[in-house]
């Protein structure tokens, strides 16, 4: 009887976590030794290593707003593209002062980054002149030499499925374009708008059509970004201000042949410029994210003590 | 124990003497060969076997003796038993019959129990007495030794000794791991054993024997002639076909261009295929084995029926004007299918099937294919005088074999439809090209490029004159995929159909040159020959004597005779399967769905 009751009385003892003080052992949260507790027993540490919303980045209206900016900007680079080309389709610009425009815009943009360049530092192996010249040389006369057979490549297609195909590519030129890093140009979205820009540049009435729009789209799709770059990056207020300044234009610039289409475009750079930040940053509030001891392992490598 | 005796049906009468065959090793049998009767000398009679086993190979032995009392010869039964002991063997085999009573006898005496013989016979005699009166069951207490129980297989030895057993073994299994088998070994040994069978009972020689050649020697006169001339008539072939190998190889034949042309006109490469069968024909040395001598006799008779054919052609092509009706009708047929052609191009110019079509390109791309149209039409113009000609010449060259013919008309084909094959070529190249481009565009497209060490796609970042260039390559030629598709789709087809055509007679060719037409005479004929295996029937089953069995032969079956037989020939086959055809038509490789296989020799 008495040996009975001492094995009852030492069972009540392990089994009561919560009640009773537990043995004179200590738990430790380890399952390679025996202990007298069961496996999944945690003590009054339970949930100690809980983090809530580490590393959350608290946001500031007016900085997301300046960096929705860009996209807004970038809206409005493909609005301006697309109102030059309506020009040209109903023969209000010819293409020879769109070229020239081109060419001058080029040469313009062209001084500006070399300026913003030597301005900065002139460490790092810059771009000769002469590569730049070899490499204009190269798309103007490729463009040159193709613009007859890109003018009839679209012939046999009907203009629906030809508006239908610039659309898409666009759109996924917006959604796929570098913002973080416009300079080294991402390929999927130059290339969807280059593809967009020659499928509509190939229902323009001549070759010559053809050139000038393609020379205008390398302009605003492929050059202009990196002008951009430039501009963050070495003169952030002006940089605000020529975000600005092209947004407008671009609302403009549609609004002179189709108020409907202004109408939009506002509105549509309104919510991406002012209202999806305030969004953001509301809901960023909501956010509650969990980590703890439980989650994958990440490895921080410090790679920097390899260089010494 | 059982032991089975294979004994021959020619000797079930003969007289007395001695049994002469050999024991097989493994297995516990014996085949009778001959049966050498009496009067004989033993000292000659051993002389004779080891001459015999020295130019045929095999191991003869007295097996033992026979024995068919006539009137005269009574007691000859001690006598038989004392011979035993002249000729050493390991057993000695004493069979007797009488005459009116189908079974034999046959007692098996080994040579420890030698002496217990007679002991035993007595013992028998007492038990068949025993027997009598006390029933069966008292028979098997008597005797203490085991006894041997004997079968007698009887065969037909001139049968046997032609025949040979299928699937054919050519002695490369090697003959310690594996034994052939009884009746393999029993076949062969037969077979071999021709020289034994020279020497007759009716012969003047010190020795009598009995075997197949008693009945009555088989000669026939026409064999014997063909022998003879075949000489003579292979040493002409021999030379012949030196001058030809000699003319075949002078130099200028080889070089590159002509040997090319050669390798793919199936004209000459019929040639040098009959020309490899008429070396093994004029060998002047006899065929060493079976295999040897049905491939000669295929080739001969395949070779035969060939020309026979041919002749048959010639005949039905040169009389009644057939010629140069033929020759007219191919020149107004060639314009037909260039008219044909060149509506179908300006169809393919216009909106074909209501599909799209880059005006530009299809302009281009249709004149061009309807100048190389108008070129050919003025080399058939060309040509038409000497058509007629050509058709007679060429018509003669049936008089080598219809395979020749087939091969001259195939390759007739291939040249008048070169046009097709040469707009298919271009279509094909274009799309090909086509095609690699798109691909690999799109994949600059995304920003990715094909790494070729480790055979995948990457990421790669690209400069912008490349990214540039890419992307309008890529728009252009997308644009234009529909009308390079849509005219390498037409002439694909064009292209497909003549193939097949040539592949008919390609395959007709084929056949001719490989089916095993000797094979299948000989197996109607005379089944006995071509034999898959045995069946044995039951003779005789009395109580008290042997059990006797009839071995006939199983013939072999029709198809495995075709299949055992087939010449193995420059075959065509469809090199690819469906799926490789159908990948390769869509890529845009050039096919060529035949592929002929180098001449193989065994």
């Amino acid at each position: 009887m008495p040996a009975h009751r001492s094995a009852y009385v030492l069972v009540v003892r392990v089994m009561g976590p919560d009640s009773a003080p537990g043995p004179a052992v200590p738990w430790q949260k380890v399952l390679w030794e025996h202990q007298p507790y069961p496996d999944n027993y945690v003590d009054q540490r339970f949930l100690e290593e809980l983090r809530r919303n580490e590393g959350i980045r608290q946001y500031h209206y007016w900085a997301v707003v300046r960096e929705a900016g860009f996209v807004g900007q970038q809206l409005s680079c493909v609005a301006i593209f697309i109102t030059l080309w309506l020009y040209m389709e109903q023969g209000l610009l010819s293409p020879e002062k769109l070229l020239l425009t081109t060419l001058v815009c080029a040469l313009l943009g062209y001084g500006l980054h070399q300026a913003l360049t030597f301005q900065v530092e002139s460490g790092c192996e810059p771009r000769t002149h002469l590569a730049d010249l070899q490499s204009a040389t190269l798309f103007l006369s490729f463009t040159f030499g193709f613009s007859p057979v890109l003018k009839t490549l679209t012939e046999s297609v009907s203009t629906d499925t030809v508006y239908a195909m610039s659309a898409v590519m666009l759109l996924a030129h917006l959604v796929s374009f570098p913002y973080a890093q416009p300079s080294p140009p991402g390929s999927l979205s130059l290339n969807a708008a280059l593809f967009a820009s020659v499928c509509l540049a190939s229902r323009l009435p001549g070759a010559l059509h053809t050139f000038a729009m393609l020379s205008c789209a390398l302009l605003v799709f492929a050059l202009w970004p990196c002008l951009l770059q430039k501009l963050r990056e070495n003169a952030p207020n002006q940089f605000i201000g020529v975000c600005v300044g092209v947004c407008l234009g671009g609302v403009g610039g549609l609004g002179s042949l189709s108020p409907g289409g202004a109408v939009l475009l506002a509105l549509a750079l309104g919510s991406v410029t002012l209202l999806c930040p305030l969004l953001l940053v509301r809901l960023q509030k909501q956010k509650d994210n969990i980590q703890g001891p439980w989650d994958e392992a990440e490895i921080h490598e410090d790679l920097s003590h390899f260089l010494h | 124990m059982v032991l089975k005796i294979f004994f021959p049906q020619c000797c079930n009468r003969a007289d007395s003497g001695l049994l002469v065959g050999r024991w097989i090793t493994g297995h516990d049998s014996a085949v009778v060969l001959a049966v050498i009767h009496y009067p004989f000398i033993p000292g000659q009679v051993k002389q004779y076997l080891q001459q015999v086993q020295a130019q045929s190979g095999v191991e003869l032995s007295v097996l033992g003796s026979w024995s068919l009392p006539t009137e005269s010869q009574e007691g000859m039964e001690s006598f038989l038993r004392d011979l035993s002991t002249i000729f050493p063997q390991e057993r000695w085999l004493q069979v007797s019959r009488q005459i009116g009573k189908t079974g034999f006898n046959c007692d098996v005496l080994n040579p420890a129990q030698n002496g217990r013989a007679a002991q035993r016979e007595a013992k028998k005699k007492k038990g068949e007495e025993d027997e009598k009166s006390d029933g069966y069951a008292g028979h098997k207490g008597n005797n203490n030794e085991e006894e041997e129980k004997v079968i007698f297989i009887h065969y037909e030895q001139r049968n046997v000794m032609l025949s040979q057993l299928h699937p054919i073994e050519n002695g490369v299994s090697d003959p310690k791991t594996d034994a052939p088998s009884e009746l393999r070994q029993m076949f062969q040994t037969v077979a071999s054993s021709q020289p034994l069978f020279f020497l007759d009972k009716y012969d003047d020689g010190p020795l009598k024997l009995t075997h197949w050649q008693s009945e009555g020697r088989e000669a026939s006169i026409i064999a014997e002639l063909f022998k003879q001339a075949s000489v003579p008539l292979c040493r002409l072939i021999s030379w012949l076909l030196s001058i030809w190998v000699w003319v075949c190889n002078i130099w200028v034949f080889s070089l590159y261009p002509l040997r090319f042309l050669a390798s793919k006109l199936s004209t000459c490469v019929q040639l040098s295929y009959r020309t490899e069968h008429m070396k093994t024909l004029s060998s002047p040395k006899p065929a060493t084995d079976h295999t040897d001598f049905m491939r000669k006799a295929t080739i001969m008779v395949s070779f035969l029926v060939d020309v026979a054919l041919g002749v048959l052609l010639i005949l039905w092509l040169y009389r009644d004007n057939h010629i140069p009706m033929l020759a007219n009708a191919l020149v107004p047929a060639a314009d037909h299918v260039a008219k044909e052609l060149e509506e179908l191009l300006q169809w393919l110019m216009g909106a074909p099937a209501g599909l799209k079509m880059n005006r530009a390109l299809d302009q281009v791309l249709g004149r061009f294919f309807l100048y190389h149209i108008h070129l050919w039409i003025s080399y058939i113009r060309l040509m038409s005088p000497f058509i007629e000609g050509i058709l007679w010449y060429g018509g003669l060259s049936a008089c080598f074999g219809l395979t020749f013919a087939l091969s001259l008309f195939s390759d007739m084909v291939a040249l008048l439809t070169f046009h097709i094959y040469c707009f298919y070529v271009y279509g094909a190249r274009l799309y090909c090209l086509k095609i690699y481009g798109l691909s690999s565009l799109w994949r600059l497209f995304r920003g990715k490029k094909w790494n070729v060490l480790r055979q995948r796609v990457d990421s790669c970042s690209y400069d912008l004159d490349q990214l540039f260039i890419g992307t309008l390559l890529f728009t252009i030629l997308l644009f234009l995929l529909p009308t390079t598709a849509l005219y390498y789709l037409v002439f694909t087809l064009l292209r497909l159909v003549v193939v097949l055509f040539q592949g008919v007679l390609h395959l007709s060719v084929d056949f001719i040159n490989s089916f095993p037409l000797f094979a299948l005479g000989l197996r109607v004929c005379r089944p006995y020959r071509l034999a898959e295996g045995v069946k044995f029937r039951v003779l005789c089953d009395e109580p008290g004597t042997a059990l006797h069995l009839q071995m006939e032969m199983n013939p072999l079956k029709f198809n495995t005779v075709v299949q055992t037989y087939r010449t193995p020939t420059y075959s065509c086959y469809p090199k690819d399967s469906w799926a490789t055809l159908v990948k390769k038509l869509f890529v845009g490789e050039l096919i060529y769905p035949w592929k002929h296989k180098s001449t193989k020799t065994d």
